[in-house]
């Protein structure tokens, strides 16, 4: 109880109350500009954390990733250039809003069917992280191996047509995070000489290189080619009831909110299906429930509602497969997972017993998140939508320099700039050519842990390569392994095969027209 | 060039990379097993080895459609043009080299210099150089850009977390 008591009172303290209002407020503004999300701009902020206390770095974090996911609806709705991918359902109604001069109440829709979503699934991560968490304390290094394989495996599928090119991806990930000192020996590895690869390559510059600045360099891209046509923002009824939302409209979704949350619980809570996965199943029950299914598509604040409550409610959940198991659900969370450890922790059960003051702290920065999202929120919603609007010319440079000194910041090194452009330049081709830089980052990130519960389990079994067979939980999640991938692979050639019958008829249809 | 056949390239160079690494570079820079625990290249030739049964397997599955006259699907028998909908992961289309060099030689450049150059300068002609290249001409409105930013990052850096600023200091 008294850490229960002390880890909330920590969470009030002056600073950390700054600094995740800080965190919301540049996160909605930065997921209110089209092209920065919630994973890249963790990236691109985890090097000003080296210098705050643990809890107020990862409220910080939190709340810029809290704030960038309500953010991203931002230009959805005014723009429908949804600020994040997870967003495009919410653009889908809030778009023909504002088309109709009705943006302003579907943003506050927006915001309020956010923080509902977001502040169920920080109640139900707080009740169910630490007793799963005892329960998880029972696995030994067998089963985290085990688990490790299968989040890989799950992951790889993550923003990519084939899991072959995911698993290739994560395996070069894991090959990148064995540079550096082997453990067993202490002696370095695959470091080719370069003696600043000694300690290995740092999260920050490799994040930020595949992350933000890879993607910078598609955008200017696009920008270039199609001359970086500004795009305009309807003008806003100016009648009272066309801005407001009044009780009766929110409440007439409420029952929406709360499934909406409940299906982004569930999706956050299972690694690898991440917000969007959320929000477009939210938005179908919703549709196919709804007593006014016909107006989904063409303004209605129930879809709007659908989409935000179910995105932002995996902010918190997906967190628990972290607190869990110490194991990323997905891109933002694995930077996250990033965060604890370059401020010395292990993510696991463990963090409930080695740091149990500051998990209750980092509790209380998500509930405190929560609400100041609504403040921010409810605030600063005519400022942030003119953050969809600042010039391309000014932002893009500011994004870049940000990017250089962000990788320079970490160890105040500039071979550490230039591992960040070598993984730019590597995230460019990686997402041009289909690889999933998800699936690299998260095999990164897991090697070490990967490689030290397979050095246990040969070091505990002495050798005995049947160690698996007699622990019934890791079988089991080697064959859930197993079965992943012979299923997505199943799956992978039925797809192959549609789209060849596809091609064949579209062939045979040609020759009969000629 | 189709998709198919940038894939088969890239599978190719993928192949090559993992014979290189699992011939060459492991077992050069790797320490040797000390006799206790699992090998230190274990886990790398594994996750190569993955990488090169992927490519392969990739490889075979071309190799057999275009060997049994399979109907190739139009998105992967045309070029890979630009493809949206996937925001926030990859973005399959054409390597536009000649873009991808013009903004990446300014960073590289920035890199080399800043050794060399006081910070003040090198990032102020970085920014101009680098808003220039991606077609900005208001002048203006590009200097007050570095001017600010340039001030801004140095003083952050300086005072804000005391970090040594790179390269050879003038104030």
């Amino acid at each position: 109880m008294e850490m229960i008591i002390a880890g909330l009172l920590d969470s009030i303290s002056p600073a950390s109350l700054m600094f995740v209002f800080l965190g919301v407020a540049i996160g909605v503004l930065i997921g209110a500009i089209p092209g920065i999300n919630g994973p890249m701009a963790i990236a691109l902020f985890i090097p000003v954390t080296y210098y705050m206390s643990a809890l107020t770095a990862i409220g910080f974090l939190v709340g810029l990733n809290k704030g960038a996911f309500f953010g991203g609806a931002v230009s959805a709705v005014l723009l429908r250039t949804p600020g994040t991918p997870e967003a495009a359902a919410t653009s889908w109604d809030g778009y023909p809003l504002t088309q109709q001069g009705k943006g302003e109440k579907a943003l506050r829709m927006a915001l309020y069917s956010s923080v509902t979503g977001d502040f169920v699934s920080t109640v139900v991560l707080i009740a169910i992280a630490s007793p799963l968490a005892a329960v998880a304390l029972f696995m030994g290094p067998a089963e985290i191996f085990a688990l490790i394989s299968l989040a890989l495996t799950v992951i790889a599928g993550i923003g990519t047509s084939s899991i072959s090119r995911g698993l290739m991806a994560a395996g070069f990930g894991i090959l990148v995070g064995l540079v550096g000192t082997e453990p067993v020996t202490a002696l370095t590895r695959l470091t080719f000489d370069v003696y600043q690869l000694g300690s290995g390559l740092s999260l920050i510059p490799v994040a930020i290189g595949l992350l933000a600045f890879s993607e910078i360099l598609l955008q200017l891209e696009k920008f270039t080619v199609k001359g970086g046509g500004k795009q305009t923002i309807h003008e806003s009824s100016t009648k009272l009831e066309d801005r407001m939302l009044t009780f009766k409209e929110f409440f007439a979704s409420g029952k929406t909110l709360l499934r909406g949350s409940m299906i982004g619980i569930g999706v956050g809570a299972m690694p690898g299906l991440g917000a969007p996965v959320a929000s477009f199943m939210s938005y179908d029950q919703a549709m196919k429930r709804s007593k006014n299914s016909e107006e989904f598509g063409k303004g209605s604040l129930e879809g709007i509602g659908a989409s935000e409550s179910a995105n932002s409610a995996v902010v918190a959940s997906s967190m628990i497969p972290l607190f869990v198991l110490g194991i990323p659900g997905n891109l933002a969370v694995a930077m996250l997972m990033g965060a604890f450890m370059i401020h010395g922790m292990q993510p696991g059960p463990l963090m409930f017993q080695e740091n149990a003051q500051l998990m209750y702290g980092i509790y209380g920065s998500l509930l405190i998140a929560s609400l100041f999202l609504l403040v921010i929120g409810r605030l600063g919603l005519r400022y942030f939508c003119k953050a969809v609007n600042i010039p391309a010319m000014i932002l893009y440079p500011i994004v870049v320099f940000t990017c250089i000194m962000g990788a320079y910041l970490g160890r105040s090194s500039m071979f550490d700039v230039g591992v960040m452009l070598a993984f730019a330049f590597i995230g460019y081709f990686m997402r041009k050519f289909d690889y999933s830089y998800v699936a690299f980052l998260i095999g990164f990130i897991l090697a070490p842990e990967w490689e030290r519960a397979l050095q246990q389990v040969v070091i505990i079994s002495e050798y005995d390569t049947y160690m698996f067979f007699q622990r019934p939980v890791a079988m089991g999640l080697m064959a859930l392994t197993l079965f992943v991938i012979v299923r997505t692979c199943k799956l992978n050639i039925k797809s192959g095969r549609k789209k060849q019958v596809e091609a064949a008829a579209a062939k045979a249809g040609q020759h009969k027209a000629d | 060039m189709t998709r198919i056949k940038r894939d088969s390239i890239a599978y190719l160079a993928i192949i090559g990379f993992c014979i290189l690494m699992l011939t060459w570079g492991i077992p050069t820079y790797t320490p040797d097993y000390p006799g206790y625990g699992a090998s230190p290249a274990l886990v790398a030739n594994v996750s190569v080895g993955i990488m090169m049964f992927m490519a392969c397997l990739s490889l075979l599955n071309i190799g057999i459609a275009a060997y049994t006259n399979k109907p190739i699907p139009a998105e992967e028998s045309e070029f890979p043009e630009d493809m949206e909908g996937d925001a926030g992961f990859t973005q399959v289309g054409r390597v536009k080299l000649k873009h991808l060099a013009s903004t990446m030689i300014p960073c590289v450049l920035l890199v080399v210099a800043i050794e060399h150059v006081p910070y003040i300068f090198v990032s102020f002609i970085f920014l101009m150089v680098f808003q220039y290249v991606i077609g900005s001409r208001k002048w203006v409105q590009s200097i007050v850009v570095s001017v600010i930013l340039t001030a801004v990052l140095y003083i952050v850096m300086r005072y804000g977390f005391g970090v040594p600023i790179p390269g050879p200091q003038i104030f």
